[in-house]
């Protein structure tokens, strides 16, 4: 771990010792509650400077009130999302895109692939992600009576409807858990590894669609124009690898720490089995309360904040765990209330960046709770197991065993 | 009643359709459609419930209905306070 020194312009005052890769509760925890955990800075103020607050040891502001969050993540000229985290992890320098381009660029791009992950889209998508759900479930009900859920159904459920996405075939699958693992859980060797064999996939896969166009995502992409021109090789990489990384954990962290709370309380399991229709709204709550994704952008002037003197090049925090959590958004922010109305909570992001696949993944999530619920009886948490959480840029559930015996 | 839709802050999230589909109206990318929102009788509850659901905070309740809908002849201003 770096130790990083509180730069200069921050006042010692604002300075907190709390970090969502370090505070108590976010290292692999058995049976944790990271969320509960992250909510406590709702006691504190609007805004501090956390200094260790990214994988690579960085320090950052966090911003905790959603309404504040709002602010940041609109105002995309002064806060940028231009990063290059994935490629920099190989010593390079290409974007993700649309995630780590700014506006006009952004717009140009998001405009493109809006179209491909529409609501109107993703009806047409939902009774494929319905038959790999069941496919998977039933599986897991005919060999047994409980089963490792992030590695038998929310991962491999993920990993395959980005194979639909992309016009691949299933047989392929095991090969793509194996590489999303590495990739998003794997150690320093590991990680780095798996990032290039994922970049030369999309590369090849490219090439080949160049060669011979088929109906799906790839072709759409390399036939796409923008700005009247073709887009770059490095444009249509910087594309599929987000739309790669940017779907398997998160949806599979919805499921499970979505499934693990069920698996808990009894009462509103029954309910959702009973009544299905309320799922829809139920998945708003889960995804309100355990949200997974910590977002982070660079100033890119100086502007006092709610009080804060942010200087160009800092990086603020916006979490979804800690808006999701805000009090003066949410009435009791911490009690799971699976009928919550008007629940505007930040797990898909706020602004421009907006996540993309947000439509697609709110259905995979209640494709995924309602055919579970159909096909799998009473489940609890096994006996002398515990799940694992972790929280980071991405917080997480492991090892969640449940079981129907 | 009426709603007023700040387009230049819609995000796409297409919770507004979500809540009240035949009111909310989004295009191919999945954005709201420009201009602001008449809603008929019988919708009011579902559109209000629809507007309180967007994220970005792009759908506002008209504050004011009558006094756009009743013109100024039969509702004098020296009535208002
Ligand atoms: C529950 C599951 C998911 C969660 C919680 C989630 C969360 C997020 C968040 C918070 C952002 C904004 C990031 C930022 O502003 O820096 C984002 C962006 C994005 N997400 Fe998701 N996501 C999920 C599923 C998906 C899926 C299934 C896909 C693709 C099929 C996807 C594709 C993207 C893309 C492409 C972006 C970048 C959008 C842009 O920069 O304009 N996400 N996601
Ligand atoms: S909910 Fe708001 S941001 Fe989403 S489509 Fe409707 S108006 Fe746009």
């Amino acid at each position: 771990m770096t130790i990083n020194a509180v730069p200069d312009h921050v006042p010692p005052e604002m300075v907190r010792d709390f970090s969502l890769f370090t505070s108590p509760g976010m290292a692999s925890t058995p049976n944790g509650d990271p969320h509960a955990a992250v909510a406590c800075v709702h006691a504190g103020p609007p805004i501090f400077y956390s200094p260790y607050n990214t994988r690579d040891g960085r320090g950052t502001w966090v911003i905790t009130r959603a309404a504040d969050q709002r602010r940041v993540l609109q105002d995309a000229e002064t806060f940028s999302s231009h990063r290059s985290i994935f490629s920099s992890a190989l010593g390079e320098n290409w974007p993700m895109i649309p995630l780590e381009l700014d506006p006009p660029a952004h717009g140009v791009f998001r405009s493109l692939l809006n179209p491909l992950l529409s609501p109107k889209r993703v009806v047409v998508l939902e009774p494929k992600v319905r038959e790999r759900a069941i496919t998977l479930i039933l599986r897991i009900a005919a060999s047994g009576t409980s089963c490792d859920v992030m590695k038998d159904f929310a991962f491999p459920f993920t990993v395959s409807i980005f194979l639909r996405l992309l016009g691949l075939p299933d047989h392929r699958l095991d090969t793509f858990v194996g590489w999303a693992k590495d990739l998003l859980h794997g150690d320093d060797v590991k990680r780095p590894a798996a990032a290039r064999t994922i970049v030369a996939f999309i590369d090849e896969l490219a090439t080949k669609r160049r060669k011979e166009p088929v109906d799906d995502f790839m072709t759409f992409i390399i036939q796409a124009q923008v700005e009247g021109r073709r887009l770059t090789e490095e444009e249509v990489r910087g594309i599929g690898v987000l739309v790669f990384i940017a779907g398997l954990d998160t949806v599979a962290a919805a499921i499970g720490f979505g499934l693990a709370y069920l698996a808990r309380n009894i009462k509103d399991q029954d309910l959702l089995r009973r009544e299905p229709d309320r799922i829809v709204l139920a998945a708003e709550e889960l995804l309100r309360a355990y949200p997974s994704v910590q977002i982070i952008r660079v100033a890119t002037k100086d502007i006092d904040f709610e009080g804060a003197p942010i200087r160009k090049g800092d990086y603020v925090s916006c979490a979804a765990m800690i808006a999701n959590r805000d009090p003066a958004e949410f009435e009791c922010p911490n009690t799971v209330d699976l009928a919550r109305e008007d629940n505007r909570h930040a797990a898909f992001g706020y602004g421009p960046h907006r996540c993309l696949g947000s439509h697609l993944a709110r259905r995979e999530i209640v494709i995924g709770l309602e055919e579970w619920l159909a096909r799998i009886p009473a489940f609890r948490i096994q006996n002398a197991t515990a799940p694992i959480t972790s929280g980071g840029h991405l917080f997480g559930i492991e090892n969640l065993i449940l079981d129907w015996s | 009643m009426r709603i007023i839709v700040h387009k230049t802050k819609c995000q796409g999230h297409a919770r507004c359709s979500a809540q009240a589909p035949d009111v909310f109206k989004l295009d191919d990318e999945g954005y709201i459609l420009p201009g602001d929102i008449e809603v008929a009788e019988g919708q009011q509850l579902l559109a209000s419930r629809g507007a309180r659901s967007c994220p970005e905070r792009a759908l506002e309740l008209d504050p004011t209905p009558a006094a756009r809908v009743v013109p100024d002849a039969i509702e004098p201003r020296v009535w208002r306070a």
